[in-house]
C-alpha cells in the first residue's frame, strides 16, 4: 500500500497513463516517456516558439497572400483584403470562415497562450473564473483550423495557371505557414501539469 | 488516497478537458464513460476493437488511394480544362518554389493521414496475433505524436471553400477524388476522434500481460 496525494497525480502528454509527480524527472511508466523534464526552465521553450510564431503573423498579415492575373491585370489581396473581398461579393459564409481561421483563431491562440504562460509562472487568474485547462483544451482544438486559408491558396494555385488567367500563392502564405506551424509547437510545448487550479 | 502500488494508477483517467480525476469502472459493450465534472468523453468500450478498427483502417486505406488517384476539382476556363489532384496541388507549390508550404502540405494532408491508418493496421493486426509487445508501444508513442499534425479534414473543408472561390473562374466540376477524400475524411475523424489511444494502451494491457496468467 502506497499513501498518494491526488494532487501528485499527472497524465502523460504521450499516452495519457495516469502518473505520480516525482519532481523533476519524470518518466512515464507506461510508455517510457519524458513528462516534462525541465522544470527549472518550463515555460521558455514554449515562449520561444510562441514568439517565433507572433513575429511570423507580422508578415502573414501584411504581405499578399494570393496574386490574381487575369489579361495582364495583376491584383494583388493580404488575409484581410481577401475576406474584405468575398464579404463584398456576398460569399458571406466563406468570407466568415476565413477571417475566424486567419485572424480570430490565430489571435486567440496567441492571447490564450500568453495568458497560460504568465499565470503558471505569476499568480493570475486565481479566481476560476475560466477554468484554465479548458482554455488550453480550446487552444489545441481549434488550433489547426487556421491552416484552412493555406491550403485553400494550394488549391487554387493548382488548379488556375493559365497564360491569361493565373492565381499565384504569396509570400503571406510562407509566412503564415510557419506562424501556425510554430503556435502548435507552442502548444504541445506548455507543460499542463503546472496548472494547479482545481486542485 | 491510497493505492496497491503503482500499477493501479491504470485504474483511474484523468479527464483531457478539465484535468479532473476519474475512476475507471468497467462499463457496458458500446457504450462510453464519461467525465464526472465536464461531461466529456474519457473512453468507449468496444469488445470487438480489433476488428472494428482494422475495417475502418483498410476501407480508410482504400478510399485515401483513390483520393489521390483521380481529379479532385476540374474547372473550365476560356476553353481549356483544368484539373488538380492531391498529388499534383503539392507539386506545382514546390514548382513555384513555395518550398516551406510544400513541405507543410506534403506532411499535414499527405504524410501523416496515410502514416496513421498504415500505423493502425499494422498495430491492430500486432494486437490481434497478440505479438509485438515492443512494437505495439513504440507505434502507440509514434500514433500520439502524428495525430495531432493530421490535416486531411482540414483540407477537405479548404476545398469547399474554394469551390466557392471558384465559381466566379469559371465552370466546376466535382471529381472522383472528391467523393473519395470525403468518406476518407469521414472515416479518419472517426478512428482519431473516437478511438482513444488511452483504450488501445488498454486493451494492449489485457492482451499482451494478461495471457500469461490464464
Ligand atoms: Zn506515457
Ligand atoms: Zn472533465
Amino acid at each position: 500500500m502506497i499513501e498518494i496525494d491526488e494532487d501528485k497525480l499527472i497524465r502523460c502528454p504521450v499516452c495519457d497513463a495516469v502518473n505520480i509527480d516525482k519532481g523533476k524527472e519524470n518518466t512515464c511508466r507506461r510508455c517510457g516517456s519524458a513528462i516534462f523534464h525541465h522544470r527549472s526552465f518550463s515555460t521558455e521553450k514554449s515562449w520561444a516558439f510562441l514568439i517565433t510564431a507572433i513575429i511570423a503573423y507580422i508578415p502573414a498579415n501584411l504581405y499578399p497572400m494570393l496574386l490574381t492575373s487575369a489579361f495582364g491585370i495583376r491584383d494583388e489581396s493580404t488575409i484581410l483584403g481577401g475576406v474584405v473581398l468575398l464579404w463584398e461579393h456576398g460569399s458571406y459564409p466563406v468570407a466568415a470562415i476565413i477571417f475566424f481561421a486567419s485572424i480570430i483563431i490565430p489571435i486567440m491562440k496567441f492571447l490564450i497562450l500568453i495568458y497560460l504562460l504568465i499565470s503558471v509562472k505569476y499568480p493570475l487568474g486565481k479566481d476560476k473564473k475560466v477554468s484554465k485547462h479548458k482554455l488550453y483544451y480550446i487552444t489545441e482544438v481549434i488550433g489547426p483550423w487556421s491552416m484552412i486559408d493555406v491550403f485553400v491558396v494550394a488549391i487554387l494555385a493548382a488548379l488556375i495557371h493559365l497564360s491569361s488567367v493565373e492565381i499565384l500563392a504569396g509570400t503571406a502564405a510562407t509566412a503564415f505557414a510557419i506562424s501556425v506551424f510554430f503556435t502548435l509547437l507552442a502548444a504541445h510545448a506548455f507543460d499542463e501539469t503546472l496548472i494547479k487550479e482545481n486542485r | 488516497m491510497k493505492i496497491e502500488n503503482e500499477d493501479a494508477l491504470d485504474n483511474f483517467v484523468i479527464c483531457h478537458k478539465c484535468f479532473t480525476l476519474n475512476e475507471e469502472i468497467p462499463i457496458a459493450d458500446g457504450s462510453k464513460a464519461c467525465c464526472s465534472k465536464c461531461g466529456h468523453i474519457l473512453y468507449r468500450y468496444d469488445s470487438k476493437l480489433i476488428d472494428h478498427s482494422l475495417a475502418l483502417s483498410f476501407t480508410g486505406l482504400i478510399f485515401f488511394i483513390l483520393a489521390n488517384l483521380f481529379p479532385l476539382l476540374q474547372i473550365d476556363i476560356l476553353g481549356t480544362e483544368q484539373f488538380i489532384t492531391i498529388p499534383k496541388t503539392i507539386v506545382s507549390l514546390f514548382d513555384n518554389g513555395f518550398y516551406i508550404v510544400g513541405f507543410v502540405c506534403v506532411f499535414l494532408i499527405f504524410i501523416f493521414p496515410l502514416m496513421i491508418f498504415l500505423i493502425n493496421i499494422l498495430l491492430f493486426t500486432l494486437l490481434k496475433m497478440e505479438r509485438g509487445e515492443k512494437l505495439t508501444k513504440e507505434l502507440l508513442i509514434l500514433l500520439s505524436h502524428i495525430t495531432p499534425w493530421s490535416m486531411a479534414d482540414i483540407f477537405f473543408i479548404s476545398l469547399l471553400v474554394a469551390l466557392v472561390k471558384l465559381i466566379a473562374f469559371g465552370q466546376i466540376h466535382i471529381g472522383i477524388s472528391f467523393w473519395a477524400l470525403m468518406v476518407f475524411v469521414m472515416i479518419d475523424i472517426y478512428i482519431t476522434k473516437s478511438i482513444h489511444l488511452s483504450e488501445i494502451w488498454m486493451l494492449r494491457k489485457r492482451i499482451l500481460f494478461n495471457k500469461d496468467k490464464n
